[in-house]
């Protein structure tokens, strides 16, 4: 049939993106704005006792402090129950709630005036463990509600007892998941503006749900929904995650525009973000279930724990979807579910794409994985055996018969495409082998229902309005968020028209111009917003037909075709009229060119007391296949390949659709392995994007996206739902690959190198006092900083000798610490000294200035020749970005136990020049370094030189390994730095071994050297390093938390740095 | 305060700011060019990448005294007489865009990485961006783009 639909199109908001014109929510400046800043609690838990805002009031500039007493409507808002306060009272909850918010004249003003806020508090003990927190001896988060568990679904299908009776084999699994962060690239920000024409505000901003953004104003502000105007700005990425919070900035903006009577901007920074959004729910899930020998499932027993954190939020949503597809797509006869949501002091959970779904299905995957394992069949024929198939009945009672249940269709298009089952076979043998890298496949299947289901209200909306000239406006009630809504929906419209894309225009929604037309959530954007615009469309149709019926000789539409821009008589392809003339000819003859598509979803059903009904309407399945290759040395995970197979009803942009699998599964793929949202004792520790990670573009090497068509009747154009079923795979097929590369069965994501080898998330310890006292300063920011750039070295000189100066070089350290320190800052801006950019080159040794960038030093073929340890080092500092700025002087002083140039430098012997202005010196950079950010320099010295001997002849083999925990921009977990010269018979003449990342200063490791000199490079020889190494490390750092990783982990990458130089002489 | 001179996008710049502003927030706040993007501050996710003397650099982490002198391009020195470049229409044609937040940095760090490397391996392309986060679209089209563009660039040339 079609024209478009199915086709790759280029977006319709591409161009605006490409050139920077989109205006996203932070990009928005009006006339009189004012800039907000918010003042968080400094505790996860506690009672407020004093709140001063005296001195913040008194700050030139400060145009309106908004307290909790100030607001006019309901002070607390939340989409089930009213739990949230957007400004809290006399107590607070967690550490991203908010006591004042402040507008002012300028950002900086508003944050100074939210850190001289000074506030009081009797502290307790924060509730942060959900197994403590649902005892009867738990102190309750919220008193008014008589329990920390903030909600219950059961669901009972059959007798379990009777299926575990008639059971070969019963086992018992319990597993666990951890927070994810949505990390969208752009932090929140809304705008309120004071619109008087309607007694209320419009309001702009990174919004993902209009409508509830505006309810929940509304009854902030005590207004009517009329009242309030949402329009969305363009949404740098939400994946679920500018739902709640920003509501409740919009809350506060609000606010404060009502009391300044001018408009009000509230950016969000990183830091605020992390601290204060809403994230995925970390989940305790025991599966108790009983089988048959042959695999068949006879009975199987869920009860999870939900960590709703501080709030109830859409706990209630997500859980319900957990409680409906717990099984996964598995028949059971016997099912008994219980999932209870739990408060704590710790950041609150609710929607991101996957909701309720990847935790238990990374347990449902990893479990029936492991049966496959117990009954000796492969993975695929477990599946079959157990898989929904058409007509099957779903834990809660639903039959599946309205829709294709293509389960095992996507499961062989997966298993295809990646070859599954040929390469399970191969790599079962291969991993007999003693090999440090070992490779797995694991694949992971589910069902998921679509849109909302019986959790909520399901009806969309859209409006079509033709114009006399046949161009054509298309608004719809839901939104683009970035996953390509607008070309999705357009190319829908233009379909059923039959017209060109390029004839229609998508009109981001205003709340006040269409009805509600639900969240954009829970993958129902194309499905009802589809729908909807269908409907317009055929409306339109109709009523054009009504006046061009005479010039295509028909009575009856059923006998047109709208194509190419045309209306044809299908019998009669030489009758026809073109769309723009039929458009101008019905505006003539007086008709309504603008339709209203309405769509209300079909029935479910649910009954809360025993968890039986109808849920959704229709479900989608996937497959994916995930290959690893696994460091067994450090638990490093490498992703080769993801294949993703998904049946979606029908593809409607293949360019949009492949994207969604391609983002989803990189997401999946973070969630499963690399992010680790570090929360201690209430305390967000992961405050940015260093310290919580993301896949970078060097973490997937390959993804590969499957489309299964099978057209839905409730779909437009058959398409159903894409979003969130690529992500929620990901996790549990990796776990499942791991499984085969190490032979061990990780219970619990995220699988960091830690968690890895040693079945543990291992962190840094924190105290409760140092927990809660930070001395970083409340809003990160640069605001105390007087810079001075010198002439020439010698006026350089002369002022950090007589005034206190912190040479600034290419920023990329010092600028990120001053951003968190309170301290007023001088700097001298010392990078553009010539003097320090020369490289001076001898036979014996070459000196480095100390303001060379890395990229600089990489580029060099003198020092490419002559240091290629150094440079191996170098090439893996942060990112490209990070290595054009960055000095080699200043990763040096700086001195952070991860400066990755020091190691090989301290191989190579460098030594440093110090200049002062009366004197200069050299020292060894060995014994420069004192320790973690500690050196030799005095505050009236530069670093300007590096001095590296050159070794004293080419022959010197080197090594060197990074370790950090994703592909890409690593902090250094640990590194290792070997250089090696050998005699003519093998013999170890030179060595040289530098630690990175591991002792508390990088250093050679003479306890090593000492064993190895002398002696034949042989595999006998290097496990001889096995024991003086162990114990140099007990000594040096055997106390310490991280001890039990770092120290087996470097014995073994420190052998295997020898063995890769034993076979380089070997290929010699 | 500082009084500095420099050029953004062929532009002569003289203005006066202070000290603690960041070239992203001259460029966002005083030069009113929005296309620059903040998603962390700290040169972590590469939004705010512009070009500086030649090469890709995180605007978050450049203070007002280093741009001295400094010649800066912007994603909206990108199209040219209302005609996109073609990386621009690499992105474009091959979805590397979804909620396009990263994407003014991403083309920066690509333009700056093709204007010395017009033959690009794949490794060395993942290598130019690995600097830019991008949390939409797995990444994949991105570097379909860049290789696009790079193709297209040596037809040109011929």
């Amino acid at each position: 049939m079609s024209r478009v639909v199915g086709q790759k199109v280029k977006r319709i908001d591409g161009y605006e993106k490409v050139t920077g014109k989109a205006i996203y929510g932070d990009d928005i400046k009006l006339p009189g704005l004012l800039y907000a800043a918010v003042r968080y609690s400094d505790i996860p838990a506690g009672k407020i006792i004093k709140l001063k805002t005296q001195k913040a009031k008194n700050i030139r500039g400060v145009k309106a402090i908004a307290l909790h007493q100030d607001v006019p409507g309901s002070a607390k808002v939340g989409p089930i129950r009213q739990d949230y306060l957007p400004i809290v009272k006399d107590e607070v909850f967690f550490t991203g709630d908010v006591i004042a918010v402040i507008a002012a004249e300028t950002k900086e003003i508003a944050c100074q005036a939210a850190e001289a806020i000074n506030i009081e508090y009797k502290e307790f003990e924060p509730v942060t463990d959900i197994t403590e927190a649902i005892k009867p001896s738990s102190r309750l988060v919220h008193p008014e509600y008589k329990s920390n568990i903030m909600v219950h679904y059961p669901l009972v299908k059959g007798d379990i007892e009777a299926g575990f009776a008639q059971s070969d084999h019963i086992i018992e699994r319990t597993y666990r998941t951890g927070y994810q962060e949505h990390a969208y690239i752009e932090p929140e920000s809304v705008t309120a503006v004071p619109d008087p024409s309607i007694g209320g505000f419009k309001i702009f901003g990174s919004i993902q749900n209009p409508y509830t953004t505006r309810k929940v104003v509304a009854m902030f502000m005590g207004l009517k929904l009329n009242q309030i105007n949402i329009m969305q700005s363009t949404l740098g990425g939400s994946f679920g995650g500018k739902d709640d919070v920003v509501n409740n900035m919009a809350c506060r903006a609000a606010l404060l525009a009502y009391k300044a009577e001018r408009p009000v901007k509230l950016t969000y920074n990183r830091e605020n973000s992390m601290r204060e959004s809403y994230k995925r729910h970390p989940y305790l899930m025991k599966y108790k279930v009983g089988f048959n020998k042959n695999g068949k499932l006879k009975s199987m027993k869920i009860d999870i724990l939900a960590e709703s954190g501080a709030y109830s939020s859409q706990s209630f949503f997500v859980t319900w979807r957990s409680v409906v597809q717990a099984t996964g797509p598995y028949e059971i006869e016997n099912v008994k579910t219980d999932i209870k949501g739990v408060y704590t002091n710790k950041p609150y959970t609710a929607a991101f794409r996957g909701f309720g779904s990847p935790q238990i299905i990374f347990a449902q995957e990893s479990l029936i994985d492991e049966i496959a394992e117990i009954c000796g069949i492969s993975p695929l024929d477990i599946r079959k055996i157990n898989g929904y198939k058409q007509g099957s009945i779903t834990a809660s009672g639903q039959r599946l018969d309205q829709h294709t249940v293509s389960l095992n269709q996507v499961m062989q298009a997966a298993a295809q495409k990646a070859n599954f089952a040929e390469k399970y076979q191969k790599l079962k043998t291969a991993n007999l082998k003693n090999e440090r890298y070992k490779l797995g496949i694991g694949l992971s299947c589910s069902f998921r229902g679509c849109s909302l289901g019986a959790e909520g209200t399901d009806t969309s909306s859209a409006i079509i309005s033709v114009q006399a000239d046949g161009s054509v406006i298309l608004i719809t009630g839901v939104t683009e968020n970035g996953q390509g809504l607008r070309t999705t929906l357009s190319q829908i419209a233009a379909e059923i028209l039959g017209i060109d894309i390029n004839e229609i225009t998508f009109l981001q929604p205003q709340t006040s111009t269409i009805t509600d037309g639900g969240p954009t959530v829970a993958s129902r954007g194309t499905i009802v917003g589809g729908n909807a615009t269908i409907k317009a469309a055929e409306e339109i149709k109709k009523r054009i037909f009504s006046v061009i019926k005479k010039d295509l000789k028909t009575q009856n539409i059923s006998q047109t075709i709208w194509k190419d821009n045309k209306v044809y008589n299908k019998n009669n392809t030489n009758l026809s009229v073109e769309f723009s003339k039929a458009a101008e000819k019905a505006y003539f003859a007086g008709i309504n060119l603008s339709a209203y598509g309405w769509f209300k979803a079909p029935e479910v059903s649910w009954h809360e007391e025993n968890g039986q009904g109808n849920a959704y309407f229709t479900y989608v399945y996937g497959c994916q296949v995930v290959e690893v290759k696994l460091d067994t040395y450090s638990g490093k995970i490498f992703i080769e390949k993801i294949t993703a197979a998904h049946d979606v009803g029908k593809v409607i942009n293949r360019l949009g659709a492949e994207g969604q699998v391609y983002g989803g599964t990189t997401q999946g793929m973070g969630y499963g392995v690399i992010e680790d949202f570090d929360v201690q004792k209430g305390i967000v520790k992961s405050d940015n994007l260093d310290q919580y990670l993301i896949p970078t573009i060097k973490d997937i090497k390959n993804i590969e996206a499957v489309f299964v068509e099978n057209p839905d009747k409730y779909g437009p154009l058959g398409a159903k739902s894409l979003g969130e079923p690529t992500l929620e795979l990901t996790a549990a097929a990796i776990n499942n690959a791991l499984f085969m590369a190490s032979g061990k069965r990780s219970y619990e994501i995220p699988l960091t190198l830690e968690q890895v080898k040693l079945d543990k998330n291992l962190k840094k310890p924190v105290r409760q006092s140092e927990a809660s006292h930070s001395k970083t300063k409340l809003h990160a920011r640069l605001n105390n900083i007087t810079t001075h750039t010198p002439k020439n070295m010698s006026e350089a000189l002369k002022l950090i000798k007589n005034q206190k100066y912190r040479p600034l070089a290419g920023g990329t350290d010092l600028v990120v610490q001053a951003r968190k320190s309170n301290d007023k800052l001088k700097l001298l801006n010392i990078y553009e000294l010539p003097e320090l950019k020369e490289i001076k080159i001898s036979d014996k040794e070459i000196t480095l200035g100390a303001g060379i960038t890395f990229s600089n030093i990489l580029k060099n073929s003198e020092l490419q020749n002559n240091f290629p340890l150094l440079m191996d080092a170098c090439s893996l500092i942060g990112s490209t970005q990070i290595r054009n700025r960055a000095t080699i002087g200043g990763n040096i002083v700086n001195a952070a136990p991860c400066a990755d140039s020091v190691p090989p430098l301290i191989a190579y012997g460098a030594k440093l020049k110090l200049t002062s202005f009366t004197n200069s010196r050299k020292i060894e950079l060995a014994d420069f370094i004192q320790g973690s950010y500690k050196t030799k320099i005095q505050s009236d010295e530069l670093l300007t030189e590096i001095i590296i001997p050159k070794l004293p002849n080419t022959n010197y083999f080197h090594n060197y390994f990074q370790l950090g925990r994703r592909g890409a921009v690593n902090i250094t977990r640990m590194s290792i730095s070997v250089l090696i010269l050998l005699t003519r018979n093998k013999k170890i003449d030179d060595c040289r071994i530098v630690d990175g990342s591991l002792f508390k200063k990088p250093q050679r490791i003479t306890a090593v050297e000492d064993t190895l000199l002398g002696q034949k490079l042989s595999p006998e020889t290097i496990e001889l390093i096995e024991s003086p190494l162990s114990q140099k490390i007990e000594e040096e750092i055997g106390g310490r938390w991280s001890a039990e990783y770092k120290k087996p982990v470097f014995i073994n990458i420190c052998k295997d740095a020898l063995y890769e130089i034993l076979e380089k002489t070997r290929q010699k | 305060m500082i009084d500095l001179k420099f050029t953004v996008n062929q532009q002569n710049i003289e203005i006066t700011v202070p000290d603690s502003m960041r070239l992203l927030d001259i460029l966002r706040d005083e030069l009113n060019l929005t296309g620059t993007k903040e998603g962390c501050g700290i040169g972590e996710c590469g939004a705010c990448t512009v070009i500086m003397n030649g090469v890709a650099v995180n605007s978050c982490l450049i203070l007002a005294e280093q741009c001295q002198y400094s010649k800066i391009e912007t994603v909206e020195n990108l199209e040219k007489d209302k005609v996109l470049s073609q990386l621009q229409e690499a992105f474009l044609k091959k979805g590397a865009i979804q909620c396009g937040f990263c994407t003014p940095g991403m083309l920066m760090s690509a333009k700056a990485f093709l204007d010395k490397n017009p033959n690009p391996t794949l490794d060395e392309i993942k290598t130019a961006l690995e600097g830019n986060l991008c949390r939409c679209t797995g990444y994949k089209p991105i570097i379909d783009s860049v290789k696009l563009a790079a193709k297209r660039s040596e037809k040109d040339k011929k």
